[in-house]
């Protein structure tokens, strides 16, 4: 069978979508294919900002055959008294050119009808493709689409298209472009590039300049990066952003190694590291914390090397000089002086503005330095100036640079040590991957920040939903809960919330924002790998101290598979079953009549006072394995004792004695939740 | 290339070649070529036009008293529309930069992706930056909108900044030292009048008169629109846009109160549009 090629030549792609869109297309094109019914060997996906294409092994020259049943008039439409064929039923049949004798009755919901069972044969592969590959182009989300002639509309223009089945064209046209077998190569030095068969496309492409498999150029970029850290001991200051960028953006990337002019090494590394990837431009390099010399640039094609270094130094030069005059605008005023003027920025019209912000998050702050045991004044200090670097021209032209530079100001300002780095700590864990603050300042001003814009968007009813989240309250509740969980903060948030609540506008009960964070821990925990039963078993019961519920599902997860841990939620799963809807656990042990009754009671009373001992070390195993001493007590109670006692005290007196076991389990966990073999 | 003029002379050879007009800068100050009334009308409805010309720039806020190399009040660019745009309209603009002298094959050019946007003149399009060698050299954009106003057929905008390319075919590290002339420097022209500029639009300007100002033109514009004065009417709001232009660099304009002078003049370029394309596109004009 022959492969199948199809090429989307277009206008430079944004060189951080571009993988996302050949991605899409991707998926688009096989589910088509599936769609379609048209069988295929292995694929495989080509990019650069200036093309996405999809090489297919062995797809089949046609669709497979398949049958269609479709429906005609009701029986009682279609057929007369006599039962023979109305004009509606001759209707239908003469549609579709069946004779009667292809009828079938069958009841379809509440009617009956008449239908007709038809072969359809497979069309050509060839025909199919000229209707779906437009479609699948079309069905590319895109982050900002365009018109360029009126009819089509897509991220950039679409310029030229190559569709080869086998070695021959397809006759399609996407974007209004017909489709052959011309590629173009690198736009300097390619030209154009004649696909006779699809297997030959990379290859081809690559004669004439273009590396069409991005991790060939991811892996040609790491080495030039790599070479450049070995030479100059020096280590890559790299973001995501970054490597999106350098990856999308050249379709022949040369490495070029500049260096930065000296009198520029003395700006704070953070600013220069800033203002050289700004844009994906150049990669920085670090030794220690100090900047590197020496940058590297990924110029597209074959240029003259020495031409572009000198470019490059050019460039980097004039931002530099920028940036140092920003640096001296800067600070020609103390941080402190600005931030009065956080009442002229706007945060929300509800929530006011971001000196509004800078109060909540002061009055979170006090609260946290008395939970977590921090010196207020210092805490209290790095949240009054939490935010004044917004106001610098250094974070409005550098905007990755908010909260470091802030820092960096406060230390020259002569704010104490811990203060800076709270400051500079405070917008961390920037996304997911990112690191946490360090300093315990940091931690707490951090956590005051993100609460902050979860607690406020909240309440005025931003809550986010599917993909819309303006106020990135998402990502803030989850980092929220990072802190709390990796830092090991024990502090009731809840309570915390609720203290709170007076500060915030909003009609939105507190409550709303305690089910978001508790939802936002029910991800944390299943991110870092706890099942979702025992997520469901440890969350029972709602409560405020993130960091217990995440060490109780530790415990357990440590357990799961185990026999003992099995027989014990089986246990305690007839207890659970035997109380639901009794919640009073008052009992008095005079009117246990059975052996067993007192044997659990004994039982019960010494590990209440070994939970209640491990609860609070905060140590959930050893509560685990106190409540494993219950099982054996537990079935031989179920054995001997029939809890539905007809006389309605001892029956409610039994009730309450195994609520109040329950009460006990549920410090811990609700053993009844979790999935137990067979 | 040798001088500045000459990079001038070039475009214009090449872009008159292209079968544009060459027309001069219009009289009023504006922050960017968009403004001139040869795109900001030429772009709309649905007559082709072609046209190229060279704009003194005014953005007050990027002043720096003559003593940064590469920022200035005033900047030139060289603005090129092509409506509709050809097919190969990247090569084009390739060839454009032979013309002047960069044989791009021997440098690093990239079309970075830079989606550019005018709140003030209610437009939007999309394109790239250019780069040379890192160094942002021309804005490229498919114009969507303009006043608000979808395009048909949309419009390529090519924004050259001269000052940037001539800093670059005359390896000079500061535009002061560029030359103008045979003999005659940018510095010896524009360096003084940065410096006055800095002073007046930073510290001098007056705050309340240029308030005053903005009222009366924006209200002299809607007296135009009632009349269906379309030109008169669209060259007060170029003076309503240059008035906050410089309340803005003032630092005379709080967050929100700067939105509320965006969309003043928003408005106002939208009136303009909307009745350019009723009065004028319509028939009594060519274009």
């Amino acid at each position: 069978m022959p492969a199948l090629l199809v090429e989307i030549g277009v206008e430079d792609l944004p060189a951080k979508e571009a993988g996302l869109i050949a991605q899409a297309f991707r998926e688009n094109f096989l589910r088509a294919l599936a769609e379609a019914r048209i069988p295929h060997g292995k694929d495989r996906l080509f990019w650069t900002l200036r093309r996405f294409a999809l090489l297919m092994e062995e797809v089949a020259e046609k669709q497979e055959d398949f049958e269609e049943e479709v429906r005609g008039p009701a029986v009682a439409v279609g057929l007369d008294a006599q039962g023979n064929l109305t004009p509606a039923a001759q209707g239908f049949l003469r549609r579709y050119g069946a004779g009667p004798e292809n009828l079938i009755r069958r009841r379809v919901g509440a009617k009956e009808y008449l239908l007709l069972r038809l072969k359809r044969p497979g069309q050509p592969t060839a025909e199919v493709l000229r209707e779906l590959v437009p479609q699948v182009v079309r069905g590319i989300p895109c982050s900002k689409s365009m018109r360029w002639d009126g009819k089509w509309s897509f991220l950039r223009p679409i310029r030229w298209v190559v569709a080869l089945f086998g070695s021959e064209v397809v006759p399609l046209a996407v974007g209004g472009v017909p489709a052959g077998r011309r590629s173009q190569g690198h736009r300097f030095r390619g030209g154009a590039v004649e696909v006779r068969v699809p297997a030959e496309y990379a290859e081809k492409l690559r004669a004439s300049f273009v590396l069409a498999d991005p991790e060939e150029r991811r892996a040609l970029l790491l080495h030039a990066i790599r070479a450049v850290e070995e030479e100059y001991q020096a280590k890559a200051a790299l973001s995501e952003d970054l490597w999106d960028l350098l990856l999308g953006q050249t379709e022949w990337p040369k490495p070029v190694l500049g260096r930065i002019p000296p009198e520029f090494l003395e700006l704070p590394e953070p600013v220069v590291v800033a203002a050289l990837r700004e844009e994906g431009k150049f990669v920085p390099f670090t030794q220690g914390n100090r900047i590197a010399q020496v940058f590297l640039g990924f110029a597209e094609g074959e240029g003259d090397p020495e031409l572009v270094r000198r470019g490059y130094e050019q460039v980097v030069g004039i931002r530099l000089r920028d940036a140092r005059d920003f640096f001296c605008q800067d600070r020609k005023r103390a941080l402190a002086s600005r931030v009065p003027e956080l009442k002229e920025i706007m945060y929300e019209a509800r929530l006011g503005t971001v000196w509004d912000r800078v109060e909540r998050i002061r009055f979170l702050c006090e609260i946290l330095a008395e939970k977590l045991a921090l010196p207020p004044q210092l805490l209290a200090r790095a949240a009054f100036l939490a935010k004044a670097d917004l106001l610098t021209v250094m974070v409005r032209e550098f905007p990755e640079l908010e909260g470091t530079i802030g820092g960096i100001y406060a230390r020259l300002d002569g704010e104490a040590e811990e203060v800076a780095r709270a400051i500079e700590e405070h917008v961390r864990p920037r996304g997911k991957g990112d690191e946490l603050p360090q300093t315990p300042l940091g931690v707490a001003l951090s956590l005051a920040e993100k609460l902050d814009g979860v607690i406020g968007p909240i309440r005025v009813g931003e809550v986010p939903t599917g993909s819309r989240d303006p106020y990135g309250v998402r990502r803030r509740g989850s980092a929220a809960v990072r802190l709390i969980l990796e830092k090991g903060l024990r502090l009731d948030l809840f309570a915390l919330i609720d203290e709170a609540a007076g500060q915030y506008p909003g009609e939105e009960p507190a409550e709303k924002v305690k089910e978001f964070l508790w939802e936002r821990l029910r991800s944390a925990l299943e991110e870092r790998g706890v099942s979702h039963d025992v997520a469901e078993a440890v969350m029972a019961q709602r409560s405020g101290d993130c960091l217990g519920v995440w060490e109780r599902a530790q415990a357990l997860q440590d357990l799961v598979g185990q026999k003992e841990l099995v027989d014990l939620a089986l246990a305690f799963s007839r207890v659970r079953n035997i109380t639901r809807g009794s919640e009073v656990d008052r009992f008095s042990p005079e009117l246990f009549l059975e052996e067993a009754e007192h044997a659990l009671w004994h039982a019960y009373l010494l590990v209440r006072e070994r939970v209640a001992e491990a609860m609070a070390d905060h140590r959930p195993a050893q509560a685990l394995k106190a409540l494993l001493a219950l099982k054996a007590p537990i079935d031989r109670y179920f054995d001997e004792v029939l809890v539905m006692h007809e006389d309605q005290r001892i029956r409610e007196n039994r009730l309450g004695f195994l609520t109040a076991l329950v009460h006990l389990f549920l410090q811990v966990a609700d053993l009844s939740r979790l999935v137990v073999p067979g | 290339m040798r001088t500045l003029q000459d990079l001038i002379l070039a475009l214009h050879l090449f872009w008159k070649e292209q079968g544009c007009a060459i027309v001069e800068p219009y009289d009023l100050e504006k922050g960017a070529g968009t403004f001139n009334p040869a795109t900001f009308f030429g772009v709309l409805g649905p007559r082709p036009w072609r046209v190229a010309y060279v704009e003194p720039s005014r953005r007050p806020a990027d002043g720096r008293y003559g003593e940064n190399p590469i920022r200035f009040g005033l900047h030139h660019q060289y603005q090129v529309i092509l409506k509709p745009p050809p097919p190969a309209i990247q090569d084009l603009y390739l060839r454009s930069l032979e013309a002047v002298g960069i044989v791009p094959q021997k440098h690093d050019v990239k079309f970075a992706h830079d989606d550019w946007e005018s709140p003030t003149l209610g437009a939007w399009g999309v394109g790239w930056q250019i780069w040379l060698d890192g160094m942002e050299i021309t804005q490229f954009t498919y114009f969507q909108q303009m006043g608000g106003v979808d395009l048909d057929p949309v419009s390529v905008e090519l924004t050259y900044g001269l000052e940037r390319i001539a800093l670059f075919l005359q390896g000079r590290e500061s535009a002061f030292e560029l030359r103008w002339a045979e003999g005659l420097t940018y510095g010896e022209m524009f360096r003084e009048r940065e410096r006055q500029f800095s002073i007046y639009h930073f510290e001098k300007a007056s705050v309340e008169r240029a308030r005053l100002l903005f009222d009366f033109h924006e209200a002299e514009a809607r007296e135009c629109l009632a009349q269906d004065l379309v030109y008169p009417a669209y060259d007060h709001t170029l003076r309503c846009s240059h008035l906050f232009n410089t309340l803005d660099a003032r630092g005379a304009l709080a967050t929100a109160e700067r939105e509320t002078y965006i969309a003043r003049v928003r408005a106002l370029a939208r009136a303009c549009a909307e009745a350019y394309l009723r009065e004028v596109a319509g028939a009594r004009a060519p274009r």
